[in-house]
């Protein structure tokens, strides 16, 4: 049983910090959350049959680089859109065309 | 005879109602939201979706150029970025479109598609434009020209035009249907008034009617009566929110900022 939690507490761990690393790094808090409940129940047990505790130690480890990182980058970390120069080109490349189709275009029921 | 007329008047009674002058939005309108992923009850921004309207003057007459962008978040374009533009050019006052532009540019996937409505043929000119390595250009271009329903209006212009209607008169439940030219056919979208709700966003607590969105025969947003949006319940009629089911997991839109609105 020790073993299954040990094994369960690492995988998600491994999982949380995965998820930290990338965009959708608010994800990363339930993976965590599962490894630190799993790697906590199998420290315990561990830690009563006097067993070594290293590898459960690594996958809290983890655990809380990957809960630092994401509680960190929700809290400060600021949406902000990337390089939009070319469709800003494109949009205004776009827009010259139409304005040449529009004029060419017969539109007799603007009443205005 | 009678019963052709009382349903008629019920079925009147329950639409939103037809042709509406435009008293919704007008020129120099900015809307910012932005649209978030949603997995196991976490949400996760993702981009910025922008509405702009803006004039344009041509040879017949000033036209509204409604112009829909959205583009990922920095964190984001490493991995898949979205550079969308949507737009469309219509009639001011009710909103029928002329021309309709899409260039879509999803993690490396480009497509353009250009719409021209002709209302007297009620023809539409289409230019569906794909990367291709197969032409010297780069591009494989496909011209087509079908035809068209009366009233039918792009993706773009749908969105505008559903500002336009009087929904305060309707009670609810009520719902009606529009035609939309989407993918080189025509696609029926219904929307459903569902209630009236006061919910809290980024410009202030706001009463809103809030709408469900079906479109049927489309692969792109699922369930039924799973992909709402929430309009104010003013003469502006701004999406304030909206709600949708894609295939994995749902999405959500959420209103940052909204200027230059009419009323």
């Amino acid at each position: 049983m020790k073993k299954t939690f040990t094994i369960l507490g690492f995988v998600f761990a491994v999982i949380a910090t995965l998820l930290a690393v990338l965009p959708l790094y608010k994800f990363a808090f339930i993976p965590a959350i599962l490894a630190l409940i799993f790697s906590v129940i199998a420290f315990l047990k561990a830690r009563k049959k006097n067993n070594s505790t290293q590898f459960i130690q690594l996958s809290l480890l983890l655990t809380i680089i990957s809960l630092v990182m994401c509680t960190y980058k929700t809290v400060f970390i600021k949406n902000e859109v990337g390089d939009t120069v070319k469709l800003e080109k494109r949009e205004e490349q776009i827009k010259e065309d139409a304005k040449e189709e529009l004029n060419d275009l017969n539109i007799d029921d603007l009443d205005f | 005879m009678k019963n052709l007329l009382f349903n008629l008047i019920l079925f009147l009674s329950l639409s939103f109602g037809f042709s509406q002058t435009n008293k919704a939005f007008t020129f120099g309108e900015n809307l910012t939201f932005s649209a978030s992923y949603k997995m196991s009850g976490i949400l996760t921004d993702i981009a910025e979706v922008k509405m702009q309207t803006a004039k344009m003057n041509t040879k017949s007459g000033t036209l509204m150029h409604l112009k829909t962008t959205a583009a990922t978040y920095k964190s984001f374009d490493s991995y898949f970025k979205i550079r969308d533009l949507y737009e469309s050019y219509v009639n001011p006052k009710n909103i029928k479109p002329y021309l309709y532009h899409r260039e879509i540019d999803e993690g490396g996937h480009y497509k353009y598609t250009k719409y021209k409505f002709n209302h007297k043929t009620r023809k539409v000119e289409g230019l569906l434009r794909q990367k291709s390595e197969n032409f010297p250009s780069g591009f494989w271009d496909r011209k087509t020209s079908v035809r068209f329903s009366y009233n039918t209006k792009d993706l773009v212009s749908t969105i505008y035009y559903l500002r336009t209607l009087d929904i305060k008169k309707a009670p609810i439940g009520a719902s009606d249907t529009f035609k939309i030219f989407f993918d080189n056919k025509e696609t029926q979208c219904s929307f459903k008034l569902l209630a009236k709700e006061t919910i809290n966003t980024a410009i202030g607590k706001k009463e809103c009617y809030k709408l469900a969105i079906n479109v049927s025969g489309s692969n792109v947003l699922k369930g039924s009566n799973a992909n709402l949006i929430w309009l104010t319940a003013d003469e502006n009629k701004i999406p304030v929110y909206a709600k949708f089911k894609i295939a994995v997991g749902s999405g959500e839109l959420k209103i940052k900022s909204a200027t230059g609105l009419k009323n």
